[in-house]
């Protein structure tokens, strides 16, 4: 039975097409008419009557026969269908329609040489159009027949003299046969006339192998600037991973409206695959063109996104000046505290916040003083920090106190808070860890390593940690992990080497222990030295089976045994 | 005679024995070959070697996908934690329930006695992931040489059990990328390295000396030795074992045109798997004969890929076929390859068809007796990259630690290792 929505929405598109057959030329009968709203009725067996009835008057009625083919499918009776349609042929015997239903009834029937007969009639009674290749190429693809549809195509380019007309079947037979340099052709000269197809060709060419894409990429960037043409090759890129090519498609196209559609859909794109580069990179463009202040603050997420606070603060300002005071300490304001706090430039920070504290309602202060407190911690002013949260029990500034509690080394303190406040990062994680592996509730050591990792200097927050692990006994082997994790970062492999070879043979029973065997091997197979590599790993596997990095380990034990290719 | 330190020593082993709980020390181990397998393809490797290592081995045929037994050794119980392959420690009772099991199902058990010596005919320049019995071979870690055309000239095919060749032009066209690739450097470079061998072992040109190469293979088979062969392999030694008189190979290969009267001069007596082919004389239509049915590389013949099904064969009386197609999978995806299929039509009568396309007019997968020994052929060139075209970055078998399409391929490396049984049928 029909679902209420599915009955509305058929309703809907009955009384569309009367509408449509009333604007158009072809009077709608009054048969007709109680056909469709009796097809609507779901009573089959009636509205065939009465389609049957407009077709015994006028023969070559489309509606009628359409309609008629659609209530014989619910009942069952297509093969009823072909003296009707017959009929109604030999009364319109150039109109297309009639003959699409033809071909398709016979092929729905399985009438495989009648509808060959069928397809060779049209071609001879219409000699110069594409329809009949049209319609029986489209069938033929839809049956998986490549080899019939692409002779089928091949004659209309002979007969007709052009393949004008039949792109869309050349392209999706091209792709179907994975001959994808040639389906990119032809979809780019479908996209020249009916750039409608745009989602059609992205969907057909997103399968290209890697080693064909090449071939695509050059044929739909053939010569003239074919705008659906780039916005597929665009959104291809993105699908395939490769944003900055995606960009580069787009970029150079003449500054015109179609060219500022296609910016600001691939920006949109792009945001849903946090490709923040190219996303600032887009809207920047967009913003040389057609500057909003709505631009402006999009540019500046993607840019804080993107590790970029510097080119973030430049599009705040360039965004406040579209906007009036109020609108900016709601949109501007906050997204320039951000951009100050990545920074460090607490000062700065700190004006902004006192500046606008009269307009910002008393939530938003407290977001932005937390902001503005994370700003003084990458200064290295803790006491600041703390002093501007004061007294503040909301999540934000609860949250930023269990850190301030970890930098200044009362771990009982972060142990409480940071437990139930802080969001997951990998930061976070590092830092329980650490709170539920040691029974200490001061390390001031430790709260230096924290600290000194959260102002950026990871060379000198390495150090911190393999200091820290001096005095808190019960975390060594964490901390050193940490510091080994840090050095190996910041490229010094020979110290996180030491830190983790030292782990995986004295401290063999420590949590640690497997990740250090593993990234020891690991830096043993980067220096050629796969035997020692292979050894490790096999006692990786062999002593810690139960481990979640056993995977990983029979991966790299795979690749120093030259097991599988090194490439990949 | 017993001393009494003999037996406090014989007291001690038992007391011990009776300590250690089953589930740590069992008297053999089950390889599963079904879905509780982690990783199929290591497995295969696992039992090669214990082979190797001179430990029995049995191969249950239908049991669980086809599962192998082998005795509970250190060794054997460290690879396979190693290799991530399952095992499962099982009693001398279990066991007995196990082959009361397969006594009464289409099932059987085969020992394995002996690990083949493998051969790959490869040219020694060749990377090595460009074969998926290269590839399946280095990542279940069984060992094996490699021969070309200078070895198998020599006679060294005989020091072998197993030999496989992959898509090497034994028509000695080159696979017909002339038409394609003439302008590439790894074309001209292999058409040059071809045209040296050929010079250096005495032949006039390529075409003759692969039809020699094709020689001495059917020769191996005859005497013997086991045959695997995929991709275009399969179709060119036949046609180079059939037209081992006849020119036809075309002018580019060997500056004369093929006989036009080829077809008919073909002597298929000489061919192991197909008969009453029809060469393809074109040099400018990418295939060399009607065999295969897909034609990959021919605009407008080329067909889609489907499926195959692998045939059940009776355990206990077909065991070599039954053998061939172990696997936890019936029906796996196609993959192209130079050749991907075999036309029904052309297979000689006797051929074991092991599998097909439901309803197509092709085949999949063959296996037959040549003389004294048997060759197997499976279309296609990688189970797991079905569009393979050239240049593609190669197979990680570490992603497909499961493939049925490569189990294929691996039973049939340790099918010589099966202690043959007077066949039934």
């Amino acid at each position: 039975m029909r679902s209420r929505g599915a009955r509305s929405v058929a309703l809907a598109g009955l009384l569309l097409l009367l509408a449509v057959a009333r604007a158009g030329a072809q009077q709608v009968s009054g048969a007709e008419q109680r056909g469709l709203l009796l097809e609507q009725d779901e009573k089959y067996r009636e509205a065939a009557a009465a389609y049957r009835e407009a077709l015994a008057t006028t023969p070559g009625s489309v509606m009628a026969l359409l309609g008629l083919e659609r209530v014989y499918a619910q009942l069952g009776w297509p093969d009823s269908l072909l003296p009707v349609i017959d009929r109604s042929i030999a009364a319109a015997p150039r109109e297309p329609a009639l003959r699409a239903a033809q071909i398709r009834t016979l092929r729905s029937l399985g009438l495989t040489d009648r509808l060959q007969q069928a397809f060779e009639r049209w071609t001879r009674d219409m000699p110069g159009d594409a329809g009949p290749y049209r319609e029986y190429a489209r069938l033929l693809l839809q049956d998986g027949q490549l080899r019939t549809a692409d002779s089928v195509l091949q004659r209309a380019r002979a007969r007709l003299g052009t393949g004008r007309g039949l792109e869309l079947e050349q392209a999706q037979l091209r792709a179907a046969m994975g001959e994808w340099a040639l389906s990119a052709t032809s979809w780019y000269e479908a996209l020249e006339r009916a750039p409608y197809l745009e989602q059609a060709a992205i969907l057909s060419l997103v399968a290209t192998p890697q080693e064909m894409r090449p071939a695509v990429r050059r044929d739909l960037l053939a010569a003239g600037r074919n705008v659906p043409a780039r916005r597929v090759l665009a959104a291809l890129e993105l699908h395939w991973g490769s944003p900055q090519d995606a960009w580069m498609v787009l970029r150079d196209l003449p500054r015109d409206t179609a060219t500022f559609a296609a910016w600001s859909e691939f920006a949109r794109r792009a945001e849903d695959a946090e490709a923040w580069t190219v996303v600032r990179a887009a809207l920047e463009a967009l913003l040389r063109e057609r500057p909003t202040a709505d631009l402006a603050l999009r540019a500046a997420r993607a840019a804080l996104h993107g590790d970029d606070a510097e080119s973030a603060l430049a599009l705040v300002r360039q965004a406040e000046r579209g906007l009036d005071s109020a609108e900016a300490v709601v949109v501007t304001v906050p997204l320039r505290l951000e951009a100050l706090a990545a920074l460090g430039r607490a000062a700065e920070a700190q004006q902004t916040l006192d500046a606008y504290a009269g307009h910002a309602s008393p939530e938003l202060q407290r977001r932005q003083r937390a902001l503005v407190a994370w700003a003084w911690v990458r200064a290295g002013d803790v006491a600041r920090a703390r002093a501007l949260l004061g007294n503040d029990v909301t999540a934000e500034a609860g949250e930023v106190s269990g850190w301030l509690s970890l930098y200044s080394g009362d771990l009982a303190t972060a142990r409480r808070t940071l437990r139930v406040r802080g969001r997951a990062t990998p930061e976070l994680v590092t830092a329980l860890a650490l709170l539920a592996r040691t029974k200490a509730d001061t390390s001031a050591a430790t709260g230096d390593a924290f600290l000194t990792l959260a102002r950026g200097d990871t060379l000198r927050a390495a150090t911190a940690f393999e200091e820290a692990a001096v005095s808190l006994r019960d975390a060594r082997t964490l901390l050193l992990a940490v510091a080994a994790r840090l050095h190996a970062a910041t490229r010094d492999d020979a110290r996180a080497v030491l830190l983790w070879s030292e782990l995986a043979t004295k401290d063999a029973e420590a949590p640690e222990a497997p990740e250090a065997n593993l990234e020891w091997a690991r830096a043993l197979r980067r220096a050629g030295k796969h035997a020692d590599a292979v050894e490790r790993l096999e006692h990786l596997i062999l002593t810690y089976p139960n481990s979640a990095l056993v995977p990983q380990a029979r991966r790299e034990l795979d690749l120093a045994r030259g097991a599988i290719p090194r490439a990949s | 005679m017993v001393t009494p330190r003999l037996r406090l020593f014989a007291a001690a082993c038992m007391l011990l024995g009776a300590l250690v709980p089953a589930r740590l020390w069992a008297q053999f181990l089950l390889v599963p070959m079904d879905d509780e397998q982690r990783n199929h393809l290591k497995a295969y490797g696992l039992t090669y070697n214990a082979i190797k290592d001179g430990l029995r081995a049995e191969w249950f045929l239908n049991y669980r996908g086809g599962s192998f037994l082998l005795p509970d050794a250190a060794d054997v119980r460290r690879r396979a934690g190693l290799d991530g392959v399952t095992v499962e420690p099982i009693s001398a009772s279990r066991l007995g329930a196990i082959r009361a099991e397969i006594a009464g199902g289409n099932m059987d058990a085969i020992p394995l006695e002996k690990a083949p010596r493998v051969a790959i005919y490869t040219p020694p320049d060749a990377p090595p992931w460009d074969d998926a019995v290269t590839l399946a071979l280095r990542y279940a870690g069984i060992e094996y040489a490699t021969v070309f055309d200078e070895e198998v000239v020599r006679g060294d095919l005989s020091k072998y059990d197993w030999l496989h060749l992959h898509h090497e032009d034994f028509t000695g066209q080159f696979s017909k990328f002339h038409i394609a690739y003439r302008g590439a450097p790894w074309f001209i470079q292999q058409v040059q390295g071809a045209q040296a061998m050929a010079q250096r072992l005495g032949f006039p040109n390529p075409p003759a000396l692969k039809k020699a190469v094709a020689e001495r293979m059917r020769q191996y088979v005859e005497n013997g030795g086991f045959l695997f062969a995929m991709c275009g392999a399969t179709e060119t030694l036949e046609l180079a074992m059939a037209g081992f008189d006849v020119d036809i190979a075309g002018n580019f290969a060997d500056g004369t045109p093929v006989d036009g009267n080829a077809d008919a001069k073909m002597r298929w007596t000489r061919s192991f798997a197909f008969a009453n082919a029809h060469l393809e004389q074109s040099p400018f239509v990418n295939a060399q004969s009607d065999i295969d049915g897909h034609q990959v590389n021919v605009p407008g013949r080329r067909q889609p890929l489907g499926t195959f099904t692998l045939f059940s064969f009776s355990a206990k009386f077909d065991p070599v076929e039954t053998i061939l197609v172990q696997n936890h999978r019936t029906v796996i995806p196609d993959f192209y390859g130079v050749t991907t299929s075999f036309m029904r039509r052309v297979l000689k009568p006797g051929v074991s068809v092991l599998a097909e396309e439901e309803g197509a007019p092709w085949t999949k997968y063959l296996h037959g007796h040549y003389g004294k020994g048997s060759w197997t052929y499976l279309g296609g060139h990688d189970p797991e990259d079905p569009q393979h075209g050239i240049g593609n970055p190669p197979t990680d078998l570490a992603l497909h630690p499961n493939s049925p399409g490569y189990r294929l391929i691996l039973n049939n490396v340790l099918f010589p290792a099966a202690k043959k049984k007077p066949l039934k049928t």
